[in-house]
């Protein structure tokens, strides 16, 4: 009698599509997938027992490193939720600085995901085109600050104040982004062969979707419209103007064109940010040593791979008694196990691209 | 129309033949050696070409330069590549079954060498002009399945084993439509000889009588020399580099010899068959030859930089449920159309 | 808005459950004992009009003075701005809670995180097995009491000994 017996492939952690060290543990049946173990956890540093022994300003550039396409976005998540905590008043010519540099980011960072998402179902080419137009926003943040993906530009109370030649840059790249996003959806989105590798595949019901608690585009693209910009905003999202794009199946297509529709909200918002921004200081005045009451504070900010939050314990020091952070990697990881199984094993590769997983946030 | 030059390398020929005395055996001998002389060096010479070009043609398209240091715009790169291949370890897996393992890059490199003999490189440049040329190539080719599924089953890999798995499923259910595309050609030529079916295309080129015969033709071609979109063997996004996963140095530079030898026969026989060979007016044949194939290999390189990988399935789907049809329906159309050349034109019908 | 109508409704469930509610900045805070926790969150879940219904984030929190865990959940909704803190106190010797994955499959590693790190064992929980260090790692490393090797000594495990 011919027995059958399941192929168990071992994805990662060094593997060209697992993006960076995650492990995956397939079962295979011919192709098919039949089970997936998901492993993460070699990358962790310790960052929330780093947090013990540093002060909450040497804390900020650990920020960068969580989630490192969005380093901007860690580090505004970060120092809002100390400014929550001490009550600190951020100037409007910051808080206006900090929408642009951020929405800059989520840009930067959605580009990423867009263009590996190709390059894992084997199209090289989008993933320089994406890359061509991430690199012009590393050469604003260049210009700003001198670092281009660990910037650590937000500190508690401010943000940098930009050169005067950021902003006619800033203004030309504008002008070049709807055209950029003309070429991806000439090269991606209106691509046969890529349509047939993601619509239908990799379907995250809402149900699904909210039992794990994904958050970002990913739940966006199941069709729910929650964005925390917009539902519970932070900083000055709420004076902003802009959509919030949904999917219609929460397949692998539609959490790719959520990512597109959200570069395209986000230009919005850095037109109206720069067309609104007064003149003024970026910096309140904070203390020279942070040393926040004692007390405890949990902030969630919108990432561009989910939700990241801080929750601060501070016992009066100067240091946190406990930093506890949330990234929404390591929440979002978990769908792939009940999504996963029945797919061929390169469409799990294009789900997980289409996840958009960043391990430094995940393992921490 | 008149052709300057063609004869150059047939007068060459004709010249050491002479040498040996015309049409003794030691003559033959001696034209047979400097012959697979020259396929192999053609070999060489149209892989590290063909790599360049793509690697300029890639960098075109993905707005970069491409390689452009060593040599004069970066042309010696692939030279320089191969040296480095040549001086790898050669390593074989401890688990790897050795004899299947190590032949199979030899397997790959030496059909394309079959194949590459009887390509009408030029008017009268055919090393060897069977008079079952096309068959003869389609056999040959079908063949190259073999040495995939001996790396992927010899690695002792998983991925590997997927890889050559693929391999199989792949080539063979791109083989037919291959196939059948090229039937129609036999059907109007009524011969496989390739000297022949090139003679036949002086007044019209078989695209324009085969249209649908070439686009079929073309896309299964693409897969039979497992190119993306197709390149499913390799797949480095899932089986990081499928059946070749375990090769390193020399052996696994025989295999992209062997891809690139490929695409160099695929594009060949495309030219051949479909786009009327050496002819052309003015130029030598041979530069008529060279300037198809690359026409062909570009648009080889253009399919592959442009469009992402098929899954295994939707390949097979492909594959059968829409190229098979096509290239039956396309015979179906090229027995009619004969039928009523035939009617029309009762003195000229075979 | 939210927020007054939440606080309601968690002063109502705290009776139920002798638990303590406070308001931390803006965030209601419920703190309970460890082992009622999942009559908590389940009646946090089925709140009419305010649901918290999204677990947003579970962690530990170490109290050696006080010889107590707490465990932290935070708890909002894709219906609203709403937020809940609900912290269950559990004995520091004995770190024992139920686990939340029955009500939420998400809480699955965030609960294997805790365990990793602070050594919080959730019971029911399907794979409490460490998840970010290592299988065979000697302690757990959030916990107050956890010592830092010195400098010298991961100095002394990183210097490759001779043939490594």
């Amino acid at each position: 009698m011919i027995k059958t017996q399941e192929l168990e492939i071992n994805l990662g952690p060094q593997h060209p599509s697992t993006h960076g060290v995650f492990r995956m543990i397939t079962k295979l049946d011919g192709e098919t997938v039949t089970s997936v173990e998901s492993k993460v956890g070699y990358l962790h540093r310790g960052m929330e027992k780093l947090a013990e022994s540093r002060t909450y300003t040497q804390y900020i550039p650990y920020t960068d490193r969580l989630d490192y396409l969005a380093s901007i976005n860690n580090n505004l998540g970060y120092v809002q939720t100390v400014e929550k905590l001490m009550g600190v008043e951020v100037p409007e010519r910051a808080e206006y600085l900090r929408i642009i540099f951020g929405e800059l980011q989520r840009l930067a960072s959605h580009m990423v995901a867009i263009g590996t998402g190709s390059l894992d179902l084997g199209g090289f080419t989008p993933f320089l085109y994406t890359f061509r137009d991430r690199e012009k926003i590393l050469d604003l943040f260049e210009m700003t600050i001198g670092g281009r993906m660990t910037m650590n530009m937000p500190r508690i109370g401010g943000i940098i104040e930009p050169p005067e030649e950021f902003w006619p840059a800033l203004n030309k790249f504008l002008g070049e982004m709807p055209g950029s996003i003309e070429e991806y959806h000439g090269i991606i989105t209106g691509n046969e062969i890529f349509q047939a590798r993601t619509v239908g595949v990799g379907i995250i019901s809402p149900e699904l979707a909210e039992q794990i608690a994904v958050t970002g585009p990913n739940l966006r693209g199941s069709g729910i419209k929650w964005d925390l910009r917009k539902n519970a905003p932070y900083g000055i999202y709420d004076r902003f103007d802009f959509e919030v794009p949904v999917g219609v199946n929460g397949d692998c297509f539609d959490r790719y064109i959520v990512r597109v529709r959200e570069m395209e909200e986000s230009i919005k918002i850095i037109h109206q940010a720069v067309r609104d921004i007064p003149e003024g200081p970026t910096f309140a005045k904070v203390p020279k040593l942070i040393k926040p009451s004692v007390g405890e504070v949990y902030h969630r900010v919108e990432n561009p791979r989910g939700e990241l939050s801080f929750y601060i314990v501070s016992d009066g020091s100067t240091k946190p008694y406990r930093l506890r952070i949330r990234g929404g990697t390591f929440v979002n990881i978990q769908v792939l196990p009940y999504v996963a199984p029945g797919w061929k094993l390169a469409d799990v590769i294009a789900i997980l691209a289409s996840l958009d997983i960043i391990l430094p946030e995940c393992d921490r | 129309m008149p052709q300057y030059g063609s004869g150059l390398f047939v007068s060459i020929a004709h010249l050491i033949r002479g040498l040996f005395g015309g049409t003794t055996v030691t003559a033959d001998v001696v034209m047979t050696v400097i012959n697979s002389l020259i396929i192999w060096a053609l070999i060489a010479l149209a892989a590290l070409s063909l790599i360049l070009l793509e690697r300029k043609v890639a960098g075109w398209m993905q707005l970069r330069t491409g390689p452009n240091r060593l040599g004069p715009r970066g042309w010696f790169q692939t030279v320089a590549d191969a040296m480095k291949l040549l001086g790898k370890e050669d390593i074989f897996p401890a688990a790897a079954d050795k004899w299947v393992f190590g032949l199979a890059p030899m397997f790959v490199i030496g059909l394309s060498v079959m194949v590459m003999a009887v390509i009408p490189y030029g008017k009268g440049m055919v090393p060897v002009d069977l008079n079952v040329g096309i068959f003869y190539l389609l056999a040959v080719s079908a063949l190259t399945t073999i040495p995939f599924f001996m790396a992927g089953w010899g690695s002792n890999n998983k991925f590997a084993l997927l890889g050559g798995m693929r391999a199989v499923a792949q080539m063979i259910s791109y083989e037919i439509p291959l196939v059948f595309s090229l039937l129609g050609v036999v059907m109007i030529t009524q011969t496989f000889k390739m000297s022949a079916i090139v003679n036949a295309q002086s007044h019209v080129w078989f695209i324009l009588l085969q249209p649908l015969g070439f686009v079929v033709y073309t896309i299964a071609a693409t897969a039979e020399t497992n190119r993306a979109p197709f390149d499913l063997v390799e797949g480095e996004s899932e089986l990081t580099a499928g059946a070749f996963t375990e090769y390193t140095g020399m052996r696994w530079a025989l295999f992209f010899l062997g891809e690139y030898a490929n695409l160099f026969i695929v594009s060949a026989v495309a030219a051949t068959v479909f786009l009327g060979g050496w002819q052309g007016p003015f130029l030598p044949g041979w530069i008529w030859f060279a300037i198809k194939v690359l026409f062909m290999v570009f648009l080889f390189l253009w399919f592959r930089w442009t469009f992402p990988r098929l899954r295994v399935d939707q390949l097979m789907h492909f594959g059968w449920k829409v190229l098979l049809p096509l290239s039956v329906a396309n015979i179906l159309l090229t027995g009619v159309g004969i039928y009523i050349y035939q009617l029309i034109y009762p003195a000229i019908g075979g | 808005m939210e927020n007054s109508v939440l606080l309601k409704k968690v002063e109502e469930l705290a009776q139920k459950l002798d638990g303590e509610v406070e308001v931390s900045i803006d965030t209601p805070v419920l703190k309970i004992k460890g082992n009622r926790i999942i009559e908590a969150l389940s009646a946090a879940k089925a709140f009419a009009e305010v649901p918290c219904d999204f677990l947003h984030d579970l962690t530990g929190v170490d109290y050696p003075e006080r010889n107590e865990f707490e465990v932290v959940y935070h708890l909002s909704s894709l219906k609203g701005a709403q937020m809940l803190r609900v912290k269950a106190t559990i004995d520091r010797d004995n770190p024992v809670i139920d686990s939340a994955v029955r009500l939420w499959s998400g809480a699955d590693f965030p609960e294997r995180e805790a365990f990793d790190l602070l050594g919080i064992k959730f019971s029911g929980h399907p794979n409490l097995t460490r998840i970010l260090l290592w299988d065979d790692f000697v302690g757990y490393p959030l916990r107050k009491d956890y010592v830092v090797d010195s400098y010298e000594e991961r100095r002394r495990l990183r210097t490759l000994k001779p043939g490594e």
